[in-house]
């Protein structure tokens, strides 16, 4: 019986730590190489908690009139930015929580930031323009207006910028000022995720579809039948996994061979209420999913997309956010009633072996 | 999550001068124990300083199928996905749109978007009107006669600067328009809050409870009187009366039921459309045909009726009985026979707009498959000049009746209350431009079991 595994995968969530912030929380990530856990509520509320123990470390209210919209983390893990409805992005550090630098884009909402993957940039998305910011928060580049409200922003490498909004996907050189390439796709482009190497682009769309291009090939693909909008995509470190969903259930295309197309989807049926947050293990093709009936669940993959689930949890409310510790043994969800659950997570397969120290 | 969890959304649209920030100030200023989140166009002023004013730009995304019903606007989209992490801080919202809008995009964002409809219910539509140009501006613009079709409430404001007759004759034009709309005439957007918040303006319910006459088609004729009648020769007895002659049809064995009433009606609109016989004074009227009474002559005039056995009469008339002072006597006693029901109709009257409004009203049963498929095509076909769609249906083997309600192209279907001992029945009305009345009724009538 040449199918069955001889190692199967295993995993399990231990108890971890507890904590509570202010409001629903709706962003939050490891600082300090996992020594620090940040959570932001919707109010404007910032919380540091001690990676390992759930201590606070400090706390801030009221950081964004409004509330807040959106938070981001530095690859490094000193320092993160926050954005809110006031139409400001602020950059802190982590350690104490001191406001290092404040910038005012206007009046509109500060709705995405992403910082690029070596840190020396941070690009920020508020109504139709995006801007990009350095370290220290001076400005560096500031787009046209695109057609719509900019939906998502991502980096494609170091110095190129990937911005969607309603009808297309645009690629901007910020270094040189330059629009490198413009996919367009008559449709409401509402989440886009890139592979890892920057080539295949996945938009989820408002008419329950997702659109992949590949830019090395200009190939393009319309994957529909989705229940729902599918909000939430992730690639798994490798690039060869795209794990989507717009319902209860996760699809989960593979890239390996000729697929995604004409393959049929790896299926994940494990929740009873559409997912809110989805996210790959740092290594690896484990991917966490967060629903709003308050369950989390890891489930390892194999190639062709299909998995088992090796853990679950409840987390109590809807999921507002998970979060994978960078060395991917410890999983946070924070949820709508603003409780924050942080489990150790151990994982055992014949591939690789991690978490039992 | 029910209905009562979901946080209900007020609409508020007209156009530029009509009034709009008016009486969004006026709503947010009283006091009515509600925190109303206001969506704001881009342009909105509103000046009060209150908690949750949100200023959104008017983004109208289509979808790449192409169909105009699919399009939402993905600004509010947005807005409202961040408003439901805040439910404590609201418990209603308002959400303003721009002169030029198109309500249709606004209205589908409740029903396209699962995330949306799961946490909000779109209470209603409220459309202001500005009493002294909307007639101007209808003959000019699509927009404000979608606006005036979508509407659950027309505030026809600025009536003080019209004249009474000019605000009824506009009243009746808007009417025809739509005719599930509550039509309100204010000064200066001064309207009682209850009537434009908290509607449950898709509660079918409610609309009948107002006005029970709303969903009735039009017929050719005003008034039916039914009269028993022995074996006998009858005259029926006509003065002068507004009219030089007028069409009638009788039926014999008219039953007295309101179903039995309307059956009679609905062969009597068969006949009606058939070419009338003319009928002098003196002559004898016949049965189950469509005659026309000339009634010239001043003075009475009398038309002979035979009956060979005891039954008893329908008489559907042109106009009613009263206007005429019409009578049915017995010959050989010369004595006034009474009528034992009457039943007034809604009158038919011309219609001048492309946007108007379609009843379909039938007793009994619908095939559900039969229903789906037939209301799949219509709205598939139609669903462009359809704006809305409201009514109940009664599903064989089913209890409960159940609610339909619709924008454009897209509507659920939900189970509502019991029937119980009331009469098992089918009322729809769709609101749209252009729409072929027969055809929808034929079209209805072949999914009736």
């Amino acid at each position: 019986m040449p199918d069955i595994e001889p190692f199967s995968p295993r995993g399990m969530f231990h108890e971890g730590w507890k904590a509570e912030v202010s409001d629903y929380a709706i962003a939050c990530g490891w600082a300090l190489k996992g020594k620090q856990f940040i959570v932001g509520d919707v109010a404007g509320g910032i919380f540091a908690f001690e990676g390992d123990t759930g201590k606070i470390i400090w706390e801030k209210e009221n950081t964004h009139s409004g509330g807040l919209l959106a938070m981001a983390i530095h690859p490094d893990g000193e320092i993160f930015a926050t954005s809110g409805q006031d139409g400001n992005v602020q950059i802190w550090n982590c350690q104490e929580g001191k406001v290092i630098k404040t910038l005012n884009l206007g009046k509109g909402w500060v709705e995405h930031l992403k910082w690029s993957k070596d840190g020396l940039f941070l690009a920020i998305a508020s109504s139709k323009k995006v801007y990009v910011f350095n370290e220290i928060g001076e400005e560096k580049w500031i787009s046209n207006d695109h057609p719509s409200t900019v939906s998502a922003i991502t980096w494609s490498n170091k110095n190129e910028l990937a911005t969607a909004c309603y009808g297309r996907v645009t690629f901007f050189d910020i270094v040189n000022n330059k629009t490198n390439q413009k996919l367009e796709w008559q449709g409401s482009l509402v989440s886009m995720e890139l592979s890892p190497d920057g080539d295949i682009v996945a938009c989820g769309s408002q008419d329950n579809s997702v659109h992949f291009w590949r830019r090395s090939t200009g190939m393009d693909a319309e994957m529909t039948g989705y229940p729902g909008k599918p909000s939430h995509l992730a690639f798994d470190d490798s690039g060869k996994l795209l794990a989507t969903s717009g319902s209860e259930r996760i699809t989960v295309w593979s890239f390996i061979g000729n697929g995604p197309e004409g393959t049929m989807p790896g299926e994940l049926c494990h929740h009873t209420e559409p997912i809110s947050s989805l996210a790959f293990s740092n290594k690896g093709m484990l991917v966490a999913s967060g629903s709003r009936d308050g369950s989390v669940v890891a489930s390892f993959l194999k190639n062709d997309g299909n998995g088992d689930p090796v853990g679950a949890a409840f987390a109590g409310d809807l999921v507002g956010a998970i979060s994978w510790r960078p060395d991917d043994c410890a999983l946070a969800a924070v949820n709508a009633k603003g409780v924050v659950n942080v489990w150790k997570f151990k994982v055992r397969t014949n591939l690789f072996s991690k978490g039992f120290k | 999550m029910s209905i009562k969890d979901k946080v209900p959304v007020t609409i508020l649209t007209g156009f530029l001068g009509s009034g709009k920030t008016t009486l969004l100030n006026r709503i947010l200023s009283e006091e009515h124990g509600k925190r109303i989140a206001v969506i704001e166009n881009e342009y909105g002023e509103v000046g009060i300083d209150q908690g949750l004013v949100i200023n959104a730009d008017e983004e109208v995304f289509e979808m790449s199928n192409g169909c105009i019903c699919c399009t939402v606007r993905g600004d509010l989209i947005r807005v409202l996905g961040n408003l439901m992490k805040r439910r404590d801080k609201f418990d209603y919202v308002l959400v303003e749109t721009t002169g030029l809008a198109d309500p249709g995009p606004v209205a589908q964002t409740f029903f396209m978007d699962e995330e949306i409809s799961s946490e909000f219910t779109l209470d209603g539509i409220v459309t202001l009107v500005d009493a002294a140009h909307i007639d101007q501006q209808l003959g000019r613009s699509d927009e404000s006669s979608e606006q005036v079709a979508f509407a659950d409430v027309l505030v026809l404001n600025k009536t003080d600067l019209v004249s009474d007759d000019a605000l009824d004759t506009l009243e009746s034009r808007l009417r025809d328009m739509n005719r599930m709309t509550r039509i309100i005439r204010a000064e200066n957007a001064k309207v009682p809050i209850e009537t434009v918040l908290n509607l449950s303006a898709f509660d079918l319910d409610q609309i009948l409870k107002r006005r029970p006459t709303f969903l009735e088609p039009e017929y050719p004729f005003e008034w039916t009187g039914v009269y028993d009648l022995d074996a006998s020769k009858y005259e029926l007895r006509l003065e002068e009366g507004p009219d030089p002659e007028m069409s009638l049809v009788a039926l014999a064995n008219q039953g007295e039921s309101e179903e039995e009433l309307k059956d009679g009606a609905e062969s009597s609109v068969r006949l009606y459309a058939e070419k009338a016989n003319t009928l002098e004074p003196g002559n004898t009227i016949p049965y189950g045909e469509h005659i026309n009474l000339k009634l010239k002559d001043k003075g009475n005039k009398s038309f002979i009726l035979h009956i060979e056995k005891p039954t008893r009469i329908g008489l559907f008339t042109q106009h009613t009985a009263e206007e005429f002072n019409m009578k049915v006597i017995k010959s050989d006693e010369n004595k006034e026979i009474p009528f034992n029901t009457e039943r007034f109709w809604q009158a038919e009257h011309e219609h001048d707009d492309e946007v108007g409004s379609i009843a379909i009203e039938r007793f009994g049963d619908v095939d559900p498959e039969k229903l789906n498929t037939w209301m799949g095509r219509l709205l598939s076909e139609k669903g462009v000049d359809i704006f809305r769609t409201k009514g109940f249906i009664s599903y064989s083997g089913n209890p409960r009746r159940i609610v339909f309600q619709g924008v454009h192209m897209l509507f659920t279907a939900q189970p509502d209350k019991e029937w119980g001992n009331e009469p098992r029945r089918n009322q729809l009305v769709f609101i749209g431009r252009n729409l072929n009345e027969k055809e929808m009724q034929e079209g209805f009538d072949k999914c009736l079991i």
